[in-house]
């Protein structure tokens, strides 16, 4: 399939069966896209002598491959909920404001001790595992967050093994002595800021009614200077009230960080909620922070955005590309009771409790559910050109729109396709750049 | 006129599972398998500069 897109004067050919991408002269894009174009005779041959060339190549019209979803029973990553309690109060939360429609409550070690084992004890031969503190505020249980770490690494190096952890944090309990355990532990840390101060407080308040703005931005900042070169993202969320978001994802470079990443709510509170009259808005917002985005970079003063780092050339294989996230299968979330859900997102929810690990069960039904799911699952996708990079989208979403795991969310899609060719653009406009 | 801007590397080793969890990198809603990179391959590059 190929997926003929224009960016501004810019004129772009993805090609799905190869995951190559080319550029193009307007005329070629109208021939290849089937609208009525005036071509010469002579452009029509040296167009076609083009697409001879890349069909011979494996570079256009290639056949999509035969590809399987990986059978993978290894178990790679669990998510800790720490805390099913948080210190602020964001309106547009899925997690119920950290309590996950449930009672307030912290997960003790031994429950954490107990994941740690499960996830040791299923991972196979899998050297490398990873473990993500969330929340609610997974700062409000630091002492188990330390003693699970440590806990973790001591086994894992008795088996050979390594842990990778990552902590989603709201930056409140962030201190010198947090900061110094993030940096010396934590492969990764997602703090969560939501860009301007009018956009941030409007939504992100304190147990008392106040914005979190003014005390997190400075306690971020500090951590972000005491980071160095290891990963970290700020995050923010965008609602229907900050459609604008290009401006928040723009204030927050200016304000120094340098990895970013913003996302569309996920919330059914009506004046949040993204709809379907705000798509256009959106897509427009995209190209907004994409020419920003390009801009910047040609001036050396580029940042990274999470949504723009589309990989085409070292990015996973096939196999990885049609078997989804791998939540409820190579991924699960651990509540603080020790049950057991396929991520984050199903939480709580007694349907799609998966087992506990205190007992050591996993409903092997379920998991064959989750392990199935996967692009091929998911008809919608069959003639999307966006297939083999989003794997067919999130199974939560998937499930909380259309009550279905593999029925994809079309609000979601549009955004993520809109977001797919501007990273194409970005990394057009970069190779270019590199070319001179 | 055609050309071409990026096409993938040939994967050495498939389907080994190495890559880390999608669900590890920033998002938490938007987990995007493409953003992902092949760890055999970023292994190897860092190797390569070494």
């Amino acid at each position: 399939m190929v997926h003929v897109f224009t960016y501004h004067d810019k004129f772009y050919i993805y090609d799905t069966g190869s995951g190559s991408l080319h550029t193009c002269d307007e005329k070629t894009a109208g021939y290849l896209s089937g609208a009525p174009v005036s071509i010469s005779d002579e452009e029509l041959k040296a167009t076609l002598a083009d697409i001879e060339g890349l069909k011979a190549a494996g570079l256009l019209y290639a056949e999509e491959p035969a590809a399987y979803p990986m059978k993978s029973s290894e178990v790679k990553a669990l998510c800790l909920h720490v805390s099913h309690d948080c210190n602020l109060r964001c309106k547009y939360c899925f997690a119920d404001e950290g309590a996950y429609h449930s009672v307030r409550e912290t997960m003790s070690f031994e429950v954490s001790k107990a994941a740690i084992d499960f996830l040791l004890k299923n991972s196979g031969n899998r050297k490398v595992l990873e473990v993500d503190f969330f929340g609610g505020e997974p700062l409000m249980n630091l002492d188990v967050v330390k003693r699970t770490v440590y806990y973790a690494k001591e086994e894992a190096a008795k088996l050979g093994k390594k842990f990778l952890f990552t902590t989603t944090t709201n930056g409140l309990l962030l201190d010198d002595e947090t900061i110094q355990f993030f940096n010396e532990e934590m492969e990764n840390v997602v703090l969560s800021l939501d860009g301007r101060k009018e956009v941030h407080d409007a939504v992100r308040k304190t147990v008392n009614g106040k914005g979190s703005f003014d005390v997190v931005i400075e306690k971020i900042k500090k951590f972000v200077r005491a980071r160095g070169d290891k990963h970290y993202y700020v995050r923010g969320t965008f609602t229907a009230k900050n459609l604008d978001f290009s401006k928040d994802v723009l204030f927050l470079a200016d304000e120094g960080f340098d990895s970013l990443s913003m996302e569309p709510v996920v919330t059914d509170i009506p004046e949040l909620q993204i709809k379907e009259e705000h798509l256009a808005q959106i897509e427009q917002e995209y190209e907004t922070l994409c020419d920003e985005y390009v801009k910047r970079e040609a001036e050396g003063k580029g940042f990274n955005f999470f949504h723009f780092n589309v990989d085409l050339e070292g990015g996973p294989c096939l196999q990885k590309r049609v078997s989804a996230c791998g939540a409820g299968n190579e991924y699960f979330s651990v509540v603080p009771n020790g049950d057991i859900y396929p991520c984050h997102q199903f939480a709580g929810d007694s349907k799609w409790r998966m087992g506990s690990v205190l007992e050591g069960t996993l409903n092997a039904e379920l998991r064959k559910q989750f392990a199935e799911s996967c692009l091929f699952t998911r008809k919608k996708c069959g003639d999307c050109f966006a297939k083999f990079i989003c794997s067919g989208g999130c199974n939560a979403n998937n499930y909380h729109y259309n009550g279905d795991i593999n029925t994809p969310y079309e609000m979601t899609c549009a955004m993520m396709k809109k977001r797919i060719e501007c990273a194409m653009h970005v990394l057009a406009e970069r190779k270019n750049r590199e070319k001179k | 006129m055609i050309q071409t801007i990026a096409k993938p590397q040939e994967k050495k080793v498939t389907g080994c599972g190495e890559c880390r969890s999608t669900c590890q990198s920033a998002c938490k809603t938007s987990c995007t398998v493409g953003n992902q990179s092949c760890e055999r391959v970023t292994r190897e590059e860092k190797i390569e500069r070494k």
